[in-house]
């Protein structure tokens, strides 16, 4: 053993058990990656074009319509009809690709990875519903519309569909990309359980200290405020909040905390604050004329944090879950918001659409498995118990 | 030990006033509650109305908008009049709510209708009183009001009573002796004097009328726990109607989730680290991530329709099945929810029982019993897992409360009328007297748990004193 890891503070010790213990060590390294992928989800799960060069002028619809709200007409790329109808507005850049291999004047269309996003109107997926013989992207009378009684007029557009070759995990009963949703659900939901984390982390820590740290009749009044308020069915009451104040995932998070998402945390800073009170150093800091302050978050909070830091994965569980469940129901983030609770509650009503079942069920179970498996890991790395026993 | 009970007794009911009065405050001051629903629904009568058919003029205010009176009068209905907290102790119970109103002339009768009153298959009896105002000057010249209140039990054959509401040419005077004015009582061999009268005088009107309000004590502390206009109902017939659906599933479920957890915590600690230990965790840690009606969508999907049903809590026809058939039906109808139900608290227990289990085998004590040459088997189950099942015991009383106050998600998804639904369904339709009632029910339950739970805690491990 070298000097350098003799010398290695705790913090670093603790560190290092958690990267030995690989289960929980993978699982973040996964867990991160997946998230840093739903960050750049925009420039990869994406029915904008990144580049298109029409008549030898670059655009850049994808970054414009992150960037800027400057919109780039159909007209301007030299997509003027689509079905034998005049195209307005936002160019489809699916079919701008065939069109213009078929022209074959030296422009071309670079799509992003996956050429669909979660919001991708049923509009716009109908006007690829048909046969394209000569594969140049627009239709022409002689071709056949795809339909479901093979007649040749598109009379009943379908929109669920089972996973196929162009979506992998199928579309939702509204024609939308079921992979992309879930992508995107997948960043919903860990921003809103980071969110709330934090929120409930300030909360928690202030009111839990201050309830641990001055104890006797504050503490004694304060837990029976927090016990009445921890048995309010708050859930109940966020649905009736959500469905006028109609929030994003920043306010349905907030809300969340404060309605009920701070109360576990607290009782956590709360005891671990009444432990750490009676040490020594605490006494020693009040008789070196520390303010309570000080005392409270200088000396006191950075002693309390593994509990504190042990319980955050299972905090973000509850989080997610929390959030499914309302998304679930139909209370939760508005649509068209992509978001595992309302496929799930899809798949709820058609039974038969096995991939709006499983697809969810699999992006919830896996994500929260992960978490689970960081979250003992952390315990064991933070808190290791040695269970030895005789025999 | 008994003192402890009456404190936590007398804990609950602060408890249970601050649950209720939050969510009674926030459900009042939530917009779109039931009044404006009601003055939408009366708006948009009125359009129709103005339209095509012609309403009661007293009813339609100016084109879009109703008139102050309605507006006034939708209020009262809804005790908006009142401030919240007034308005929340009449839901106790502990304030008098006014549900009746009426001027009244000095002098002359006024009839006030109770309902019809079945009394046997194919007759009714309609309850009647007749309210009389008395003036009285004393000596002193002070006026003084007397309210004399007769009643009267007409009985009526069923037949009639539906005639009345449909034959036009039914001749009323046969049957109802009253006409509009009462100067008198009519003569009826039924009537009789009331002794006291529940009416109040609010107030006398120069006019030579009086304000009678009619006031009753009727909340929570009654036993009433409000009445739903939109279901027609008590709100606790509609809590008893379905108060077994959330016994079985909550009493099955949890007794199912105690026999499998136990033992195979146990066998989880005994084999710690052992290949069995880390196949069952997988188990365990993917029913932890699976949220129970999340598994239920699934379930369904494979097995619902064909294998088992995909709704509902028992056949239409159970009550034409056999005894055998009957129990057959319930299992094929619970076994899929109880799975769901069970999932949720599943991986907890078993975790909870396991880490308990290696606690305890790491104590002293257990080394004294090897040491005192005690057998494996008996150090473990005599000693060990004795003590480790303090934690789960004293989870039960919570468990208890929380499976049975239902759960709406699991509900939802199996299509169960259950406590859960309703209050759910409530919170849709927007029906916060149901809201209310299924609350208060559920929160007495939850810390009836609660108190169950520090009560088994006192009693079953002995370290433990209240003072």
């Amino acid at each position: 053993m070298t000097n350098k890891n003799l010398s290695e503070s705790i913090l670093q010790k603790r560190i290092n058990r958690f990267k030995s213990i690989k289960r929980g060590y993978y699982s973040l390294i996964i867990l991160i990656s997946l998230y840093v992928l739903s960050i750049c989800a925009p420039i990869i799960f994406n029915s904008k074009a990144i580049m298109v060069k029409y008549n030898d002028e670059y655009y850049f619809p994808l970054f414009n319509s992150i960037f800027s709200n400057k919109n780039i007409e159909a007209k301007d790329l030299g997509q003027f009809e689509i079905k034998g109808k005049k195209k307005y507005g936002q160019p489809h850049y699916r079919l701008l690709k065939k069109q213009y291999q078929k022209e074959d004047k030296g422009n071309w269309v670079i799509m992003p990875l996956y050429p669909y996003d979660p919001y991708e109107e049923v509009i716009s997926e109908k006007d690829e519903q048909f046969t394209d013989v000569n594969g140049n992207g627009v239709w022409d009378p002689s071709e056949n519309f795809i339909d479901e009684n093979g007649n040749g007029i598109a009379d009943k557009y379908k929109y669920t569909n089972f996973p196929n070759s162009q979506h992998l995990l199928g579309t939702d009963n509204q024609g939308r990309d079921v992979l992309s949703r879930l992508i995107y659900g997948f960043n919903i939901s860990i921003t809103f359980a980071i969110v709330c984390c934090f929120l409930s982390y300030i909360i928690g820590i202030i009111i839990g200290g201050t309830l641990g740290y001055f104890g006797g009749k504050v503490d004694l009044f304060g837990l029976r405020i927090i016990e009445i308020y921890g048995s309010i069915p708050f859930l109940f009451m966020l649905m009736i909040l959500a469905t006028f104040i109609k929030p994003n995932v920043y306010i349905l998070a907030s809300m969340y905390v404060f309605l009920t998402g701070w109360i576990g945390i607290t009782w956590y800073v709360r005891g671990e604050f009444l432990r750490e009170k009676s040490k020594d150093y605490v006494s020693a800091a009040v008789s070196m004329g520390q303010s309570h302050w000080n005392v409270m978050f200088r000396h006191i909070l950075p002693n309390s944090l593994t509990p504190v830091i042990t319980f955050a994965p299972f905090a973000i569980i509850g989080y997610i879950s929390a959030l499914v469940s309302l998304d679930y129901l139909g209370f939760g983030l508005q649509p068209p918001t992509p978001s595992w609770g309302e496929l799930m509650a899809q798949g709820r009503t058609n039974l038969q659409y096995w991939h709006l079942i499983v697809s969810p069920l699999f992006s919830i179970g896996a994500t929260l498995f992960l978490i689970t498996f960081i979250g003992e890991a952390i315990r064991e790395a933070f808190d290791p118990k040695v269970h030895s026993r005789l025999r | 030990m008994f003192q402890y009970i009456i404190r936590r007794l007398l804990l609950m009911i602060p408890t249970f006033l601050g649950i209720t009065f939050m969510v009674f405050f926030i459900l009042q001051v939530a917009p779109d509650g039931p009044f404006e629903r009601a003055v939408a629904q009366l708006k948009s009568a009125n359009a129709t109305s103005e339209s095509g058919v012609s309403m009661s003029s007293d009813l339609i205010g100016n084109s879009s908008e109703l008139s102050p009176d309605i507006l006034e009068d939708l209020r009262m209905q809804y005790g908006l009049d009142k401030p919240i907290i007034i308005r929340y102790l009449i839901w106790l119970g502990v304030f008098p709510k006014e549900y009746k109103r009426e001027t009244a002339v000095i002098g002359k009768h006024f009839r006030e209708t109770v309902d019809f009153v079945q009394i046997n298959e194919n007759s009714k009896k309609q309850l009647q009183k007749y309210i009389l105002v008395e003036s009285e000057v004393d000596k002193n010249n002070n006026i003084s009001y007397n309210i004399i209140e007769s009643g009267a039990g007409l009985k009526y054959s069923l037949p009639d009573v539906s005639r009345l509401q449909t034959d036009e040419n039914f001749d009323f005077d046969k049957y109802i002796f009253f006409q509009n004015e009462y100067q008198e009582l009519p003569s009826h061999e039924l009537i009789s004097t009331w002794y006291f009268s529940n009416w109040d005088l609010e107030k006398v009107n120069s006019d030579n009328t009086v304000t009678l309000v009619k006031k009753e004590f009727n909340g929570i502390f009654q036993g009433f726990l409000g009445y739903s206009e939109k279901k027609g109902k008590n709100v606790s017939t509609l809590i008893a109607e379905r108060m077994h659906i959330s016994i079985f599933f909550g009493f099955t479920s949890l007794i199912l989730v105690y026999l499998i957890c136990i033992p195979l915590g146990i066998l989880k600690a005994l084999k710690h680290g052992k290949r069995f230990d880390v196949l069952s965790s997988i188990i365990v840690f993917t029913g932890y991530s699976i949220p129970g009606y999340a598994l239920g969508v699934l379930l369904l999907s494979y097995f619902g329709g064909d294998i088992f049903p995909l709704h509902g809590w028992r056949s239409p026809d159970f009550s034409e099945l056999s005894l055998w058939g009957k129990i057959k039906d319930q299992i094929h109808h619970a076994f899929l929810p109880i799975v769901c139900y069970m999932v949720g608290s599943f991986a907890t227990m078993t975790v909870l029982m396991k880490n308990s289990l290696m606690e305890n085998l790491n104590q002293d004590y257990v080394r004294t019993a090897f040491a005192k040459g005690l057998s494996e088997k008996r150090v473990i189950f005599f000693h060990a897992v004795r003590n480790s099942l303090i934690p789960l015991a004293t989870g039960i009383g919570s468990s208890i409360g929380i499976f049975l106050a239902g759960s709406y998600l699991i509900e939802k998804t199996f299509g169960i009328d259950g406590i859960g639904l309703l209050g759910f369904n409530a919170l849709i339709d927007k029906d916060y007297s149901i809201m209310m009632g299924a609350l208060a029910i559920q929160v007495v339950i939850l810390l009836i748990g609660n108190l169950i739970s520090d009560i088994t805690y006192a009693i079953i491990d002995p370290r433990i004193r209240f003072k």
